[in-house]
């Protein structure tokens, strides 16, 4: 064990001295009082502050400890100057993670078939022995590039070090192609500059607050739920865009019930009125941006009335919204978006939210969008990385606005497959879940089973971990260091330290220390050439003027030099081609795009089926928390959200379970029926993250329905290679017929008695029915 | 004097859940009950007029708490300060209680078989803290405090903003958890969550002619535990107060 608990506990000394002193009045006294029984508090001697990895957002935490150094509870850090103490459901019950009885225990070698699950126990050195001779003679037959490599999360950074000293270029994460991927190329096309994460809104000053999609509440940062509620506290407007009655929605001056698909429409409506209402910000617009005549000359026609018979919005709602819009700008923050890989026209719509973010002159303005500042927080010295192949996964070529930080998944995923432009032999994944994250898992297993070497670095044995040749335990999040986190999207910027407020649990080891070690066996050595995990984190802390030690109380350490607004009163340079926010972008139409964003229609729904639109639930994290004991008792399985009138017509009652068959013949498993008023008639919603397939996870084992299952199909974002999901149809299906409205049975008459894993041979095509723009009798 | 007190403000409150999890880990509520509890979609309407509310609740600590009287064994008890307490000790699991509250905010804690109930972590507040639910808010959309303090934001948002009362025509008896909300809100509030009658016909009935002989047993039988295990402490020496 590369931490003992001793030298863990010594190591902890000083920072616990320092808390007990800073946070006397909170533990001073603690063995006088007779405190009740059951209280945690009363058996806390320590609080060690981190960061939470229960999700993406990093909120700031304190773990209280035991005497025995067991962990307790954790609380939110009040030092984190973004969520001020406080911490969602799923940051209160990291602990169960830890504590999970399903974790991933010990390094393990496959011996039954890929999928079987059957494995032997190894130590770590015949493990790392495994995977360094495998890569070794990968690299020698193959070259590195045959590595294909699928981190997240800021845990997986030395391991994406160590692969790109090993050589591969072939590095992808869900983040980009599955998730934001097409915003940012959207808002860098158009302002230089992604939007990055976490969103930089200043709510603290907005006066308006617009979301498209996006269901702050559910979806829950922490930070962003306080800056929204305050936001709300103060009067601040919001209009709530999406066909679902979100919990934000609820809360909204102005809901708009969008057909789902449609949105462009709607953008193209708002800037209409915005451009000839002469409501925009001229002088902004004049001094910063460039091809404002062009696109006066685009949303001519795209007038309200226009966009009503598309979104199916009264018109004078899209003019109303549009005015109050232009009456509070700039002071309007129009919320990018955070999941955008809808339809595969994302880059497009992220373009047109941009458009329109420059139009309201909110862009780098107080209330509206802010600038992310620099952090001195340098690397720790290392030799260049060799110069690497040409990407195998498109991006940069195929998808010319592929990220080639962060790779499209998907694409590497079909380069395994067709083994073009060349094989590609092994994976390691590393705190990803390829089977629920990318769309097509059947597609995945395929390429998976084409690999000579299938590695899979996690903490729980989700569904991928059958297939694995090779499984290496990771420790928690709550057991070890990790890189520094460094958050330039903040007003004041900030970095925050990850230290390990448990020791860990049975043979788990941290990511620095597996990466290190694997390194040593392919001579890669000069890559990490620290002391110590805490020798490096002091160098990185350097710039910033701290010492591990010193900030080990706080977790965090301010960087007050942020620069989080234009300084109007000087030229403004953006990083685009032209020096200005483009909002006509000769860049596109260089490649062949359109250089304004245009509306096209989405494929209709098909008579007799629903879109399926998925979101997240703040109790639950992508696929990765329903195995926690106390998140899984709060929500064990999904619902599916269906209109109630549809209901009521298909005779369907709340509660019930049914089955969903998609498009393509796909049977899903069984899901609850939630039966509300607050969805729009044409769409069907369900939590993404559910029926979870492995059986080692006894809790979330088969529970609810897998929304990534039900999509064999995804419409690709010719831009940024991002897999358009909301594009696929399902029906319910109860007593293994399919629900009409006739209470007819359905052309397909054999289904499925149970879900078959296996890809579907035969693409069954569905007849589609063109349908007014009122939502009428959709879905029956 | 104190007159400690909560509101929740409904219009911020998006119903995630932290407070509940916090309470939770807090005081080891076991999974299926709570101290605390929200309910995220109360959706109404027909699409698209519709309009929501999250919910939260929890033990009001009532100026009139219906819980205390039918108690036979006197485990329910309520400090100066308003704070509505169980004594574990005392409390010999039987339920009645949890028929009395209207506002279903007592539970029998299986692990224990005694009564639990929010207690606005009292011990928390002898530490200076917030109560767990309050601290962890992801909207801070909880105040706690002191009615009895003009200066304290819950006095100000009750006697200045009007916080309102949970209170019906089941029961009437000054719950001390106030909400802000839309019309729309409590409209929906008053609907779905005032306060249930009592399931005590007749307290003092069933009290006399069948619970009376019943519970005198179980106080008989607590105690006689108790005393076994007093000596038993005795004879081991002080407890320690951590585990």
């Amino acid at each position: 064990m590369s931490i003992s608990r001793r030298e863990f506990l010594k190591r902890t000394t000083i920072a616990t001295g320092a808390l007990t002193l800073l946070s006397s009045t909170k533990l001073k006294g603690l063995q006088k009082r007779n405190y009740p029984k059951g209280w945690k508090g009363r058996m806390r001697v320590q609080e060690i502050p981190s960061i939470c990895e229960m999700c993406f957002w990093r909120c700031g935490i304190l773990g209280n400890v035991d005497k025995h150094g067991k962990l307790l509870k954790i609380e939110g850090n009040p030092a984190h100057p973004l969520t001020h103490g406080r911490l969602c459901a799923r940051g209160n019950s990291g602990h169960k993670l830890a504590y999970d009885p399903d974790r991933l225990k010990y390094p393990l070698m496959r011996v039954g078939k890929r999928g079987e699950g059957k494995f032997k126990r190894v130590s770590w050195g015949e493990a790392l022995d495994f995977l360094t001779d495998k890569l070794k003679e990968i690299k020698e037959k193959y070259g590195p590039e045959a590595v294909g490599f699928f981190p997240h999360g800021i845990q997986a950074r030395f391991f994406e070090h160590l692969m790109k000293a090993y050589g591969t270029p072939n590095i992808v994460e869900p983040a980009f192609a599955q998730c934001r991927g097409s915003r940012d190329v959207g808002y860098r096309l158009t302002f230089g500059n992604s939007v990055g994460s976490p969103e930089p809104l200043d709510f603290e000053n907005t006066k308006l607050m617009v979301f498209i999609g996006t269901h702050v509440g559910e979806n829950v940062f922490t930070g962003q739920n306080l800056a929204f509620a305050q936001a709300l506290e103060r009067g601040a407007k919001l209009i709530v865009v999406d066909p679902r009655f979100s919990v934000a929605a609820a809360k909204a001056n102005y809901w708009l019930p969008i057909k789902p698909g449609t949105d462009i429409a709607l953008l193209l409506a708002w800037m209409h009125v915005l451009i000839y209402e002469n409501l925009y910000d001229k002088n902004y617009i004049r001094k910063y941006a460039i091809g404002f005549n062009e696109l006066k000359r685009h949303v001519k026609k795209t007038t309200p009335l226009w966009a009503s018979k598309i979104t199916g919005l009264p018109a004078n709602l899209i003019t109303e919204t549009a005015r109050l819009m232009g009456k509070l700008a700039p002071e309007v923050g129009l919320h990018p978006g955070r999941h955008t890989a809808w339809y595969g026209n994302d880059t497009q719509r992220a373009r047109a939210m941009a458009i329109l973010t420059a139009l309201l002159g909110s862009y780098g303005h107080p209330g509206g969008i802010y600038l992310s500042s620099n952090i001195p927080a340098p690397h720790f010295p290392s030799p260049e990385y060799p110069k690497p192949a040409a990407r195998a996964d498109g991006a940069g070529d195929i998808y010319p606005f592929g990220s080639r930080g962060l790779g499209i998944t998907n694409g590497l995923v079909d380069a395994t497959f067709s083994e073009k432009p060349y094989p590609i032999k092994a994976w390691i994944v590393y705190s990803q879940n390829v089977l629920q994250s990318i769309p097509n898992p059947w597609k995945t297993k395929e390429a998976i089973n084409k690999l000579d070497l299938f590695v899979v670095v996690d903490v729980l044995p989700m569904e991928q971990f059958l297939y694995a040749d090779l499984v290496l335990p990771e420790a928690t999040y709550l057991e070890r260091y990790d890189d520094l986190y460094t958050v330039r999207n903040a007003k004041k910027p900030f970095a925050a330290i990850r230290q390990p407020i448990i020791d860990p649990l049975y043979e788990s080891k941290p990511g620095w220390w597996i990466a290190r070690e694997t390194a040593k066996r392919l001579g890669l050595e000069d890559y990490f050439e620290w002391d110590s995990i805490e020798d490096y984190l002091n160098f990185r802390l350097s710039g910033l003027g701290v010492t591990l030690k010193k900030i080990q109380t706080k977790g965090i350490v301010e960087y007050d030099e942020g620069k989080p607004f234009f300084d109007f009163s000087n030229p403004i340079e953006f990083k685009t081609p032209s020096g200005k926010i483009e909002l006509y972008s000769q860049l596109l139409k260089d490649y062949g795009f359109d250089p304004l964003p245009v509306y096209a229609p989405v494929e209709e729904v098909p008579k007799g089926y629903f879109r399926l639109l998925y979101g997240r639930a703040p109790v639950h994290s992508f696929a990765r928390t329903q195995n926690n004991e106390i998140l899984h008792g709060y929500m064990p399985e999904n619902q599916l959200w269906i209109n109630k009138q549809i209901a009521e017509k298909l005779g369907l009652s709340d509660g019930e379970y049914v089955r969903l068959e998609n498009q393509d013949g796909i049977l899903s498993d069984e899901i609850r029926l939630f039966i509300t008023p607050g969805i729009h008639p044409e769409s069907v919603f369900m939590v993404h993250g559910f029926d979870q397939k492995s059986p080692y996870l006894e809790l979330a084992y088969r529970k609810g329905a897998s929304d990534t299952y039900l999509m064999s199909r995804v419409e690709i974002d010719p831009l940024s290679g991002s897999t358009g999901m909301r594009v696929n149809f399902v029906r319910i299906i109860k007593n293994g017929e399919p629900v009409m409205v006739s209470g007819g049975v359905s052309v397909i008459s054999e289904f499925k008695k149970t879900r078959s894993d296996a890809r579907p041979k035969k693409h069954i095509i569905v007849p589609r029915i063109h349908q007014e723009s009122e939502a009428s009798d959709e879905g029956c | 004097m104190s007159r400690y007190a909560m509101v929740i403000d409904l219009r911020k409150c998006v119903g995630c859940d932290a407070c509940t999890v916090a309470c939770r880990t807090e005081w080891d509520v076991p999974i299926g009950h709570g101290r605390t509890w929200v309910e995220q979609y109360n959706t109404v309407g027909e699409f698209p007029n519709v309009t929501s509310t999250p919910w939260v609740a929890q033990c009001n600590h009532c100026d009139d708490p219906a819980c205390i009287e039918p108690c036979p064994t006197g485990a329910t008890f309520q400090l100066v300060n308003g704070i509505v307490k169980v004594d574990t000790d005392l409390c010999i699991g039987c339920g009645i209680c949890v028929e009395a509250c209207p506002y279903d905010a007592r539970y029998i804690n299986p692990d224990t078989n005694k009564v639990d109930k929010c207690d606005f972590c009292e011990a928390r507040l002898k530490e200076n803290l917030q109560p767990a639910c309050v601290a962890t808010c992801t909207t801070n959309a909880k105040y706690f405090g002191d009615l009895e303090d003009p200066n304290s934001h819950v006095y100000k948002l009750v006697y200045e903003q009007g916080a309102w009362r949970n209170e019906n025509d089941n029961a009437s008896i000054g719950p001390n958890v106030y909400y802000l909300g839309t019309e729309e809100q409590l409209k929906i509030v008053r609907e779905k969550f005032g306060p249930r009658k009592s399931r005590l016909a007749e307290p003092a009935k069933v009290w006399k002619n069948i619970l009376k002989p019943v519970v005198f047993t179980a106080i008989g039988a607590t105690f006689a535990g108790q005393a076994v295990a007093f000596f038993n402490q005795l004879r081991k020496g002080e407890e320690p107060i951590d585990d």
